[in-house]
């Protein structure tokens, strides 16, 4: 700041023939001087992201140009990669399932973010505060998002064990339901692994969920309150209203995060049963890693990549013109 | 502002220039060199047992030949790393992997084709072990050094307690595992076990794999030869129909299958075995170590296949030694190949405890007694030499199994699946397979 201050100073100081400087529309010249004066050379910032722009040239960019030529090619390393137009393209879209995959992750991104959404908003609220021990609680609750997702998905699978002596069998034969075979049975294998996904979101979406709630004005509250608002309509009418912009940042994450799962369900059915849980990137998965066909593979990915890209912008764009 | 544009896409288009210049033709023939070290990659956990082995081995032909052999053991992404080197032009001279990699490594072309008369014991390769080594042209790119058959593996304490015989027929087979299903045979009071262990995730194809001893013992097949190179799926075949409903029976019927094996791969299925959840179950030699420690020698007992409908053909699997394209050492690449299924080299790879190379020997003049004086060894090198049959070497198997393997999983699922219908969609979805690697025979 101070800096900033000093230099016009020193610029009218160093220029004594250019009085002008200061006043509006003075010689432009001077005026560009001026700005590279205080911004430095056009490269400058250039030259302080570099370092990670290299890293993201490196391990990103050129990683995801690869993957979009690739997907015209038949990948063949040794032998020379072919070009084969959109055949891959077709092949993605052709096989059987893609487009129940899709449906399935649409469902699934769907569930998990409304899902993670809710409860992290219901986490929030009871979770807000300066008291120490909830800070705590807190921290307890966060512990699914530290958590690796291999040990969480074997931790579902022992509790989700088909016999009624399962952890969460034994729960549901206490009020005369189950056995369920959860993610071995086709009709609830969704569902468990969406309530797996919602258990694991939650908590993420509670942190930011508490963030966004320090910045809602308390007078609001309090005047809400003073007109007689129930503690229910408070939350409806002041609280949520207020974390809109959180709400669409979360929704934003939490759909991309959803559109791209892959572990958990990977780890707890594969896609089965009778590829009940088949998603876009299980598809793609065994399309072109376990079958070796990199190009078909990269060809589904980049479709992933276009549908999250466009969803992304469409938001994006609801969001400005709401905004206005 | 104008220009930190223009600078951004000078950035994204230099990264798309970079990344167009990746790739040229394929390697050319290296200059020979006999006295360079030949680079060996065997697919097994890098520091464990396995590469013990391969060292062991590597240093056996070192001394029997005087080339220098560099073992590198690799086990997660070991296909991608190899792509990554062919990606290079400089792949490893020799490569130690599974049976089935032969398709997708040729029609990659990074193998040579094998010279068997510089093989010098080719004649005492058991049949189906050469067989397997072919491509669908005939022509030899892989030769096995180790073999595996699968066989039954009986609770030995369950069986006498419920005073059962040995089962001789699939009857048989289905009666012991209900048996143990219903009888409570760990006389707990509960009904807790099952009779049959079976990892039918879809996962890496498991359902289908471990299928295939049931479905070959019964006549059907996943796909059959039609001729000149060219295949046609068989799946709905009176034989295959009838193995796929004897074996969903098992499951939906008698519920003598372990609960929760459709999202079950190898790892957690072997528990329930060791753990006495599971009765029954059909698998290779090389968890013998492993259940010994765990359940105990005494508790369970090593069965052939009892015999199905047709045969007790039982599904033969192993590695094999390939000689990899552009190698400077290619006479190196040949003694070794000779020296891996010599009868020295074979009962160098089985000897020791747990640090072995080869499971059962494809070689036929080795007698695996000799070497391991555990009887129960014997029954799998029986099992192999008699009724082992390899998957077909068409340029991509996993398609296959991977289709197979998801149909499979769902009629285990479902039991209220129409086995005729799912069949039908599953031969269609083979047939497409043929078609797409141009071995149809339609």
């Amino acid at each position: 700041m101070s800096l900033d201050q000093a230099e016009p100073a020193a610029a009218s100081a160093a220029a004594p023939g250019v009085p002008g400087v200061r006043k509006p529309g003075g010689g432009a010249a001077a005026g560009r001087r001026r700005r590279d004066r205080r911004s430095g050379r056009w490269w400058t910032p250039w030259l302080f992201l570099a370092p990670a722009l290299i890293l993201f040239l490196y391990f990103k960019f050129i990683p995801m140009a690869n993957a979009l030529t690739m997907s015209f090619q038949d990948v063949q390393p040794y032998l020379g990669n072919r070009w084969v137009g959109t055949d891959n393209y077709a092949t993605v879209l052709g096989s059987t399932g893609f487009r129940e995959a899709t449906w399935h992750t649409v469902v699934l991104a769907a569930g998990q973010t409304a899902g993670s959404m809710a409860l992290g908003l219901a986490l929030a609220l009871l979770m807000e505060g300066q008291s120490r021990r909830l800070g705590f609680v807190r921290s307890a609750a966060f512990l699914p998002v530290v958590v690796p997702i291999a040990v969480v998905a074997e931790l579902w699978r022992v509790m989700y064990h088909p016999t009624g002596d399962g952890m969460l069998n034994s729960l549901l034969g206490l009020v005369g339901w189950g056995p369920s075979g959860f993610i071995n049975d086709p009709d609830t294998s969704m569902a468990s692994i969406m309530l797996t996904g919602i258990w694991r979101g939650a908590p993420y979406d509670m942190m930011i969920f508490l963030a966004g709630l320090t910045s809602v004005d308390r007078g609001l509250y309090e005047a809400a309150k003073v007109d007689g608002a129930s503690r229910w309509q408070r939350v409806w009418h002041v609280t949520v209203p207020g974390l809109r912009s959180v709400f669409s940042i979360l929704f934003i994450l939490a759909a991309i995060r959803g559109l791209r799962v892959f572990t958990e369900v990977f780890l707890l059915t594969n896609g089965g049963p009778d590829g009940s849980t088949e998603v876009v990137m299980t598809l793609i998965y065994k399309l072109g890693l376990e079958q070796n066909r990199l190009g078909v593979g990269a060809a589904g990915a980049v479709l992933l990549f276009v549908a999250t890209l466009i969803l992304t912008v469409v938001v994006q764009l609801l969001r400005r013109r709401e905004s206005k | 502002m104008q220009r930190s544009r223009w600078v951004g896409a000078g950035v994204l288009a230099s990264a798309l220039v970079l990344t167009s210049c990746s790739s040229g033709p394929a390697g050319v023939d290296a200059k020979q060199n006999k006295k360079a070290t030949l680079e060996l990659w065997t697919r097994t956990t890098p520091g464990g047992p396995g590469e013990q082995g391969a060292v062991k081995l590597a240093a056996a032909f070192q001394k029997a030949t005087g080339y220098k052999v560099k073992v590198t053991a690799i086990f997660d992404d070991f296909e991608t790393k190899l792509q990554q080197r062919a990606a290079q032009k400089k792949l490893p001279d020799i490569v130690m992997n599974d049976v089935t990699q032969l398709g997708a490594m040729h029609s990659q072309g990074l193998l040579r084709e094998i010279d068997l008369d510089k093989v010098e014991d080719s004649d005492q390769i058991t049949a189906q072990g050469l067989d397997s080594g072919k491509s669908v042209d005939g022509k030899q790119y892989g030769l096995p050094y180790s073999a595996q058959a699968s066989a039954l593996l009986i609770r030995k304490d369950w069986r006498q307690k419920l005073k059962l015989d040995v089962p001789e027929t699939w009857d048989d087979f289905a009666a012991m595992a209900k048996a143990f299903t219903t009888r409570d045979p760990d006389g707990d009071g509960k009904k807790d076990t099952a009779g049959l262990a079976a990892p039918l995730s879809t996962k890496r194809g498991y359902a289908s794999w471990y299928f295939s001893s049931f479905l070959w013992a019964a006549g059907g097949d996943f796909i059959t030869e039609a001729g000149k190179g060219t295949y046609k799926p068989a799946m709905t075949s009176k034989a295959s129909a009838e193995a796929v409903q004897w074996f969903r029976d098992l499951g939906c019927k008698d519920k003598a299958v372990q609960p929760g094996a459709v999202t079950m791969d190898t790892p957690p299925t072997n528990e329930t075995f060791e753990s006495g959840k599971t009765g029954m179950f059909v698998v290779g030699p090389y968890l013998l170590p492993r259940f010994d420690e765990t359940l105990g020698k005494d508790k369970y007992e090593v069965v052939p296949m009892p015999k199905g409908p047709k045969d007790s053909t039982v599904l033969a699997e192993g590695g094999s030694v390939y000689l990899m394209a552009g190698s400077d050492n290619r006479a190196g690449q040949d003694a070794f190949a000779s020296f891996a299924v010599s009868a020295e080299g074979q009962k160098t790879g089985m000897e020791g405890d747990t640090a072995y190379t080869v499971q059962l020997p494809v070689n036929k003049s080795v007698d695996i007694s000799q070497v391991r004086p555990d009887p129960r060894w014997k029954t799998y090198a029986q099992a192999y030499q008699d009724s082992g049959r390899y998957a077909p070497s068409i340029p991509n198997w996993t398609p296959v199994r991977q289709a197979t393997a998801d149909t499979l999983n769902a009629l285990m699922a479902d039991c209220g699946l129409d086995t005729g219908t799912k069949l039908r969609e599953l031969d269609k979805q083979l047939a497409s397979i043929l078609e797409e690697q141009g071995i149809s025979a339609s």
